[in-house]
């Protein structure tokens, strides 16, 4: 006997490659979206600092630009550069 | 006689001079009052008459005259009249008792009439002024003469009178209506075929008496009248043929036809009857001056006239048929909603086409009072006919659609729908899949139960937002009370809404539920499709995003994003397999469905290790995805999807067979190896045996596998021979295709139950043990978070808790609950 496929649809759920479930912001999971997005992916993307810690972009964005001194880690008060 | 002497005191008071004057007067005004046809000379009864006035004696004249006719009545005239009507018992047929009848009256008037004439004479003579012939006491002459005629006749009435009477107007109903029906129409008289009987009076032609009933009639009324006896005796005859007509005629034409008005038909029918009234009230409405000659209104042509369903738009009659008009209407409309109300369940099953019974049923019912009756029998005929386990779903649904919307229309307050329907809304919450059955009506998969779907894409849809509002209707002026059956409750008048959808969603009272459910039925629609073709959901979901509002519907949207990002990185990828040299070309044709899994509803977890080959193909396909995306990469969920695939038998190819993966990853196994066992696959694929059992189904049903004995499978490489055995293993559930790849609900409930286990172990560490109660009365003050704790009972967490102990996670004793010892 002979099998030949001809079209195998699969699904796949997509994630991201994150250290964490969570967005250490605004808690809701990284494959979700942040508060003031409605599609994930890539709308609303992860960013990653060199301290190794990730955010949705919108939410470290707002932190940073809250800040007045010095920019931060929220997670682990280093400062704060974006990962290249 | 008394009289006499009575007249001969008075004499003597008065005087001698004019004794004998007087006398002489007395006697020419009696002989000529009790004269028949008033023959003796006028003028010396009027010379008389003043003399005896003069006398002051007038005034006994009445009372004289008076008390003769009662003498009269009761000793004679109306023993000979009841005698007369009874006499020939029975023997006679009913054109000899119409006869006796007719006579009875006839030799009653002609027994009065003297005293009547007299009467008449009396009161003429006083109306000139000339003089007081009343007695003292109210009313005239004549009008207590019938009161007291009245008065004995009918002191105790026989009832073969009222027999007589009835079965005498029936027939001269049925003869008018036979010939007036001629005239009008003659498909309603039913002609000829009864073979020589003439319809009209029920006898054979030759001998039909029809035209003598019709004068025998009109005399009769004349009588009556002239006795002003008709409202007596005819009344009650006459309403209870109209009665009985009314109800029978409406048994023959209405009941189960509900596509037809019959407003306009009845009037035209009851304008008929009219004219047969006017009949029987000729004389009456003569007096009352005004015009109706017998037949007049009813005659042809004059009936078709009205155009307004309001049967009191007629012609002016007289009082009386304007009265007899107004009862017709009123029996009409009463026995009409009788009827309707009974069939209301059936009428409101077959609506849109029942529309005009509907129509016409809130025409009558407006003029009856007969709302609560519906109600209570509304509501048992859908308790006893729709609401029991016999019934599916669906056609409860279809009947509390076509229910909305007749109801809407009888009762435009909706108080009717909202009371009636309560049983079902309560009933339909009860059922487990009235939700799913509600959603796929809404998305048009519902067999039969189209409504819902061409509802919801009807132009103006309110939405459910808006009636959470409260804002105030438009305009205060429409704003118009509730009936006064209207429940009561926290819902305005507003809020009971007409819409449909919205009464179907809020059945219970969340739109929650069904948007969750609408996202499963989205999702397994989406994943079984083979194409990325979603225009139809697209429209769906738009149009339910007008209905529940846009944040609601956000989740379907992205989900139906994730479909057009899929197809867009599918043939992006494509593009890149299509540049590769030909022998690095993927062995099979991957096309992937892309899902952001937070925005799906939990799909079933199911373990599938899939063909290396497959395997392989996914890996890079997940590559490729990882360059398209940075920093994102693809989880498979192997079980999803489907398989086109081609196989090649020795002797047969099956083509273009579309299958699930698991039925594809079995039978690429049995490319390898023609033989396996039930125990060898499950490990090979990591799916359990009853799972694979029945997958290997579809394959022994297309006749590529056969079962032997000792579990074993094998590959049936020549099938033809063994056709005839394939074809006795039937499939064991054929609808496997059509599984559902979303959890079920129970499913969900599970893991919501799991997600307690967490604070029942953290609990347990802490508290080292606790009973059933308390363990559920802690979840319920700390994790009253969703709706999940308050509705589980107490049984379900026990339930749970012993799983728990069934798998060694917990131990039980006495009731109280503690973690195993570590280790």
């Amino acid at each position: 006997m002979k099998v030949k496929i001809r079209q195998w649809n699969a699904v796949a759920s997509w994630l991201w490659v994150a250290n964490d479930e969570n967005c250490g912001i605004c808690r809701m999971p990284f494959n979700g979206c942040c508060p003031d997005c409605k599609v994930p992916g890539d709308d609303c993307p992860l960013v990653w600092g060199q301290c190794s810690h990730c955010f949705h972009m919108h939410c470290i964005l707002k932190w940073l630009n809250s800040q007045q001194v010095q920019q931060q880690c929220p997670m682990c008060r280093q400062e704060w550069k974006f990962k290249e | 006689m008394e009289d006499i002497g009575m007249e001969e005191d008075s004499a003597e008071i008065s005087g001698s001079a004019q004794k004998q004057g007087v006398a002489d007067a007395w006697e020419t005004v009696t002989a000529a009052l009790m004269s028949p046809g008033g023959l003796g000379p006028e003028q010396g009864l009027w010379d008389s008459l003043a003399l005896l006035s003069g006398e002051g004696l007038g005034r006994l004249l009445g009372g004289w005259l008076l008390e003769t006719l009662q003498m009269r009545l009761s000793s004679a005239v109306v023993p000979e009249f009841w005698a007369e009507l009874k006499q020939p018992e029975n023997e006679l047929e009913e054109r000899g008792r119409a006869w006796v009848l007719l006579t009875a009256f006839q030799t009653l008037l002609g027994r009065l009439e003297p005293f009547l004439g007299g009467l008449e004479r009396l009161e003429s003579w006083q109306d000139e002024g000339r003089g007081s012939v009343c007695g003292p006491g109210p009313g005239g002459l004549q009008e207590r003469a019938f009161t007291i005629i009245r008065a004995l006749l009918l002191f105790s009435p026989s009832p073969v009178l009222q027999e007589r009477v009835l079965e005498f107007y029936s027939r001269t109903f049925s003869v008018y209506m036979h010939q007036e029906g001629q005239a009008e129409d003659g498909a309603e008289a039913p002609e000829g075929p009864e073979g020589g009987v003439c319809p009209g009076c029920g006898v054979p032609t030759q001998q039909c008496w029809c035209k003598e009933a019709l004068a025998q009639l009109k005399e009769l009324s004349h009588i009556l009248s002239k006795l002003q006896l008709l409202e007596w005796v005819s009344c009650e005859a006459v309403t209870s043929i109209l009665h009985k007509l009314i109800e029978q005629r409406m048994e023959q034409h209405c009941r189960g036809e509900y596509e037809r008005s019959f407003l306009l038909e009845f009037q035209t029918w009851l304008e008929l009857v009219l004219g047969w009234l006017s009949k029987v009230f000729a004389s009456e409405a003569e007096k009352d001056g005004l015009v109706p000659a017998p037949g007049a209104p009813g005659a042809p042509g004059a009936p078709s006239v009205p155009s307004t369903p309001s049967l009191q738009a007629g012609q002016p009659g007289s009082s009386v048929l304007k009265q007899w008009r107004c009862h017709m209407h009123q029996f009409f409309c009463r026995i009409y909603v009788n009827m309707r109300i009974e069939e209301l369940f059936s009428i409101i099953r077959d609506f849109p086409e029942s529309k005009a019974a509907i129509e016409d049923l809130k025409f009558c019912l407006e003029r009856t009072n007969q709302r609560q009756q519906l109600l209570t029998s509304l509501k048992s005929a859908f308790e006893s006919r729709l609401l029991h386990p016999g019934v599916h779903t669906s056609d409860i649904l279809t009947v509390y659609i076509s229910a909305i919307k007749a109801l809407r229309e009888l009762d435009p307050s909706m108080v009717i729908l909202q009371v009636a329907c309560q049983p079902i809304r309560k009933y339909l919450r009860t059922r487990e899949d009235t939700v799913r059955q509600i959603v796929a009506g809404l998305t048009g998969d519902a067999e039969g139960c189209t409504d819902l779907a061409s509802e919801l894409s009807r132009g103006d849809p309110v939405t459910l937002e808006m009636q959470d509002s409260d804002e105030e209707g438009a305009d205060p002026e429409d704003w118009t009370p509730d009936p006064t059956d209207a429940v009561p409750d926290k819902m305005g008048s507003k809020r009971r809404s007409s819409d449909i959808i919205s009464l179907l969603v809020s059945i219970y009272g969340s739109k929650d539920i069904f948007i969750d459910e609408y996202r499963a039925v989205l999702a397994d629609r989406l994943l079984h499709q083979l194409n990325y073709n979603t225009a139809r959901e697209i429209r769906n979901v738009e149009l339910l995003k007008l209905r529940f509002g846009e944040s609601h519907m956000h989740y379907c949207e992205v989900m139906l994003k994730d479909m057009a990002d899929s197809r867009r990185i599918n043939s992006n990828i494509r593009e890149e397999e299509s540049r590769l040299s030909e022998e690095e070309q993927p062995p099979l044709s991957l096309s992937s469905i892309i899902l952001s899994s937070e925005f799906w509803p939990p799909l079933k977890e199911e373990k599938l290790e899939l063909p290396p080959v497959v395997c392989q193909a996914m890996e890079a396909y997940t590559h490729r995805y990882e360059k398209l995306k940075a920093m994102r990469t693809l989880s498979w969920k192997p079980h999803l999807g489907s398989v086109t695939l081609d196989l090649e038998l020795e002797d047969r190819t099956l083509t273009n067979l579309t299958v699930s993966p698991i039925h594809a990853a079995i039978i690429l196994h049995f490319q390898d190896k023609s033989s396996w066992t039930l125990e060898e696959l499950s490990v090979k694929l990591g799916a359990p045996k009853e799972l694979l059992h029945r997958k290997l189904a579809l394959w022994q049903q297309h006749g590529v596998l056969r079962e032997e004995a000792g579990g074993r499978y094998y590959v049936v490489e020549t099938g033809s021979s063994k056709e005839k055995m394939d074809r006795g293993v039937m499939l064991i559930d054929s609808d496997e295709e059509r599984d559902s790849n979303t959890t079920t609900q129970s499913e969900q409930r599970e893991e919501k139950l799991q997600l307690f286990w967490a604070y029942i172990q953290a609990m347990l560490t802490n508290l080292d043990s606790m009973t059933l109660d308390r363990i559920h009365s802690m979840l319920r003050m700390f994790v009253a978070t969703g709706p999940v704790v308050t509705e589980m009972d107490i049984n379900e967490l026990e339930g749970f808790l012993q799983r728990k102990v069934r798998e060694h996670q917990l131990l039980v004793s006495a009731g109280v609950y503690r973690l195993p010892k570590a280790n």
